[in-house]
């Protein structure tokens, strides 16, 4: 009798586990930076924690992630998600830069509205409200922050002593960048100082990153420009403001503080003069932070090393008394509108927002967290001092044509910086090209 | 009608092919090159006639990617047809147990992976200490910064000479052995030989080769995009198939225009047309294919 009671209840389990359907869906992720790989790791553990629920709550499906995470660069990788869009084989959750492309993938109509689910669960409400402006479009929201990062100024504390300056004016430099004191031609002046004195080799002064990016709109703004125009809706080319940009530009490179040739693509190289502490003063991300503490001064100290050597600030102001700034380029996780799962993979999304996962990624990658409660949560110094410079945070427009904005722009950057044309032709060149790739949409003022 | 039927069915396969991958590329090319899709316009692209072209035409840095395309088409070119000669040449002189090993050296960059042979040139040009270059020359720079065209063309000429060398070895092979007996007989020194003999011999495939390298190159650009992606700087080695590639497919926040691409590209396939015609006139090709009017047994 008993023996039967076993037979039926195995019966009964086999059936069960027969009946569970298995729902797979697909995640697409990037870095390119390494660390990050936690932006597909916590993915996993919130499908795992959302089949532990299951189990409990004995639903007939359990969930399976089949991710992938990318370190190769932007370029291929939304190109990748660009052809799995348009041939319908893309992702369920596709993570990428919140803005612009939510402006881009939701006016081609690539991903889904998710502004009901992001209501329906507890854990998206403790999302720093800014962020949720980064990814809504047109009043709808179309993803879901997955952190954010700020782009500081960063000096290097021994070559600044090795000129002279005391500990206590080096500690002081932040602010007196936040005061608007430490102004651009400040910063060229030091290191114009420390070229001379043999400090810094030529061209070591000032580093930027090597290739496009979104910091050169940052830059455009840090000195006084503005990109978009909110009661029209449209991007803005300040002509002023970039060629007092391009100007600086020329001037930094005249004086062999900044290399003719720094936007040569290469990021080992870039990474390999800093970390050396060969550079100066160098713009970079909080993420660089990670990086070089795993991967480049790994062995001279790691992250003490680089809190002896390195300092932050944001990226100043470009005259006495004004405003510094930085930029954040919001991730987010997105839910692709030919998915079949939809509100699954909402609802994976919602498993993933939460405070412990959102300092794994945070800590371990030298991105901000986006939750509130994370950040008393984390006990890391970096984390914890890096923090404010998002006081002074910027967000790409969320335009659809941005990019194109940006492209030209670059071409701009690029043209002064290797010499080819003046501040002012480069200013022409830009403004000519905007208004051919963008028409109507683009301001020139 | 039986008539046309057996050169129809040999005919037939290979009419098949060019249509498929030659013809309907090209005709779908200039089909997109009249809208504007992009990637915010895919799904609902609309037709907008000559405009892509018209937007080219008003790019301001339409003439200097033009330039740049024309240099590196004709110094890559050059560097080919005579390297590939001088190799083909200088490797037939000497006997053939050094003449091969020579040749199979020189095939090392074409059966290299494109990215693992670029790899190899950066490494080499980076600054000292990991650069060859630099700690050889003693001077400490990332030449392929410092000197982007040489690179750019050397780097795609040690891959584009062993087309030249294969093609010109085996049509110097070709040569009847007599014409050589007949040469020395009549007391010509080497060079003799090669301007009289060999080289009014390889007018064909010194032909072919350039036609063929003019217009692989026009169309080529991964080394470039490999090697210095157009840069370093301001379009300074960008080619006209890289910018349409930049334009079609690859944008930093990933918004792309393929239409305008597509226009670029429209472009290329007529300048190719324009350029084999030239080609074909001045190497007078129906001479060449007419019947010999000796022949050598």
């Amino acid at each position: 009798m008993k023996a039967g009671r076993y037979v039926l209840a195995a019966v009964l389990f086999f059936g069960l586990a027969l009946a569970q359907k298995t729902i797979t869906l697909k995640a697409w992720t990037i870095g390119p930076d390494d660390p990050s790989i936690t932006r597909l790791k916590n993915l996993e553990a919130a499908v795992e924690r959302l089949n532990a629920l299951l189990e409990i709550e004995g639903a007939d499906y359990r969930v399976k992630l089949e991710g992938d995470f990318d370190t190769t660069d932007w370029d291929p990788y939304l190109r990748r998600v660009l052809l799995a869009f348009q041939s319908g084989e893309a992702p369920d959750i596709v993570q990428a830069s919140a803005a612009p492309l939510i402006g881009v993938w939701a006016t081609a109509g690539y991903i889904a509205p998710i502004t009901a689910e992001t209501s329906k669960y507890g854990t998206f409400k403790d999302v720093f409200p800014t962020l949720w402006n980064a990814v809504t479009f047109k009043g709808e929201v179309f993803g879901v922050p997955q952190d954010t990062e700020a782009r500081p100024l960063y000096f290097n504390k021994t070559l600044l002593k090795k000129l002279g300056w005391s500990d206590a004016k080096i500690a002081e430099l932040p602010k007196m960048i936040e005061r608007g004191e430490f102004t651009w031609d400040d910063m060229l002046a030091v290191a114009k100082e420390a070229l001379d004195k043999g400090v810094i080799e030529r061209g070591k002064g000032y580093y930027h990153r090597p290739k496009n990016g979104p910091d050169f709109h940052m830059w455009y703004r840090a000195f006084g420009g503005t990109s978009y125009d909110e009661a029209t809706g449209k991007l803005v080319f300040d002509q002023q403001a970039a060629l007092r940009y391009f100007t600086w530009l020329k001037k930094a490179v005249d004086a062999g503080v900044l290399e003719k040739d720094r936007l040569d693509g290469n990021w080992s190289r870039f990474h390999e003069n800093v970390t050396s502490g060969k550079v100066l003063f160098f713009s970079g991300g909080t993420w660089n932070w990670a990086e070089w503490k795993t991967q480049w001064v790994k062995d001279k100290g790691g992250e003490d090393w680089l809190w002896q050597n390195f300092g932050f600030a944001p990226q100043p102001a470009y005259k006495k008394g004004g405003k510094p700034i930085t930029l954040s380029n919001p991730q987010a996780y997105m839910v692709s509108a030919n998915s079949k799962h939809k509100e699954l993979a909402a609802k994976i999304l919602a498993f993933v927002m939460m405070p412990d996962l959102d300092a794994r990624h945070a800590v371990g990658s030298g991105h901000l967290p986006v939750l509130q409660a994370t950040a008393s949560l984390t006990g890391d110094r970096f984390i914890r001092e890096v923090s404010y410079l998002l006081n002074y945070t910027t967000f790409a427009p969320q335009h659809p044509d941005f990019p194109k904005w940006q492209d030209a722009l670059y071409r701009g950057v690029s043209a002064v910086e290797s010499g080819q044309v003046s501040p002012e032709e480069a200013v022409r060149v830009v403004a000519a090209e905007m208004k051919r790739a963008l028409k109507d949409q683009v301001m020139i003022k | 009608m039986r008539r046309y039927l057996t050169p129809f069915l040999f005919l037939s396969p290979a009419t098949l092919l060019i249509l498929l991958f030659f013809f309907t590329p090209v005709v779908a090319t200039i089909l997109l090159s009249f809208t504007d899709l992009s990637t915010t316009t895919f799904k609902n692209p609309s037709w907008v006639g000559l405009k892509n072209y018209q937007d080219l035409l008003a790019d301001p840095f339409l003439k200097k990617i033009f330039l740049n395309t024309v240099k590196y088409v004709a110094l890559t070119l050059a560097f080919n047809v005579g390297m590939g000669l001088l190799l083909a040449l200088l490797t037939s002189l000497v006997p053939e147990r050094y003449g091969d090993p020579f040749r199979a050296l020189w095939l090392l960059p074409r059966i290299l992976p494109p990215v693992v042979y670029v790899f190899i040139w950066q490494g080499l040009l980076a600054e000292a200490p990991m650069g060859l270059v630099s700690d050889i020359l003693g001077v400490s720079k990332n030449w392929l910064v410092a000197a982007p065209w040489t690179v750019v063309i050397l780097a795609n000429g040690f891959v584009g000479a062993s087309f030249g060398m294969l093609i010109f070895t085996s049509a110097i092979r070709s040569i009847s052995r007599e014409l050589f007996y007949a040469a020395a007989v009549d007391g010509a020194t080497t060079w003799q030989t090669i301007r009289r003999v060999v080289l009014p011999m390889l007018a064909w495939p010194i032909l072919f080769v350039t036609a063929y390298q003019t217009l692989s190159l026009l169309t080529s650009f991964e080394y470039i995009l490999l090697l210095t992606d157009g840069g370093p700087g301001f379009y300074t080695t960008e080619v006209w198939s890289l910018r349409a590639y930049h334009l079609a497919l690859s944008n930093y926040f990933g918004n792309v225009e393929f239409g305008l691409g597509a226009a670029m590209a429209a472009v290329l396939v007529v300048i190719g047309v324009v350029v084999s015609l030239f080609y074909l006139k001045i190497f007078n090709f129906k001479a060449l294919v007419t019947e010999p009017k000796i022949e050598i047994y």
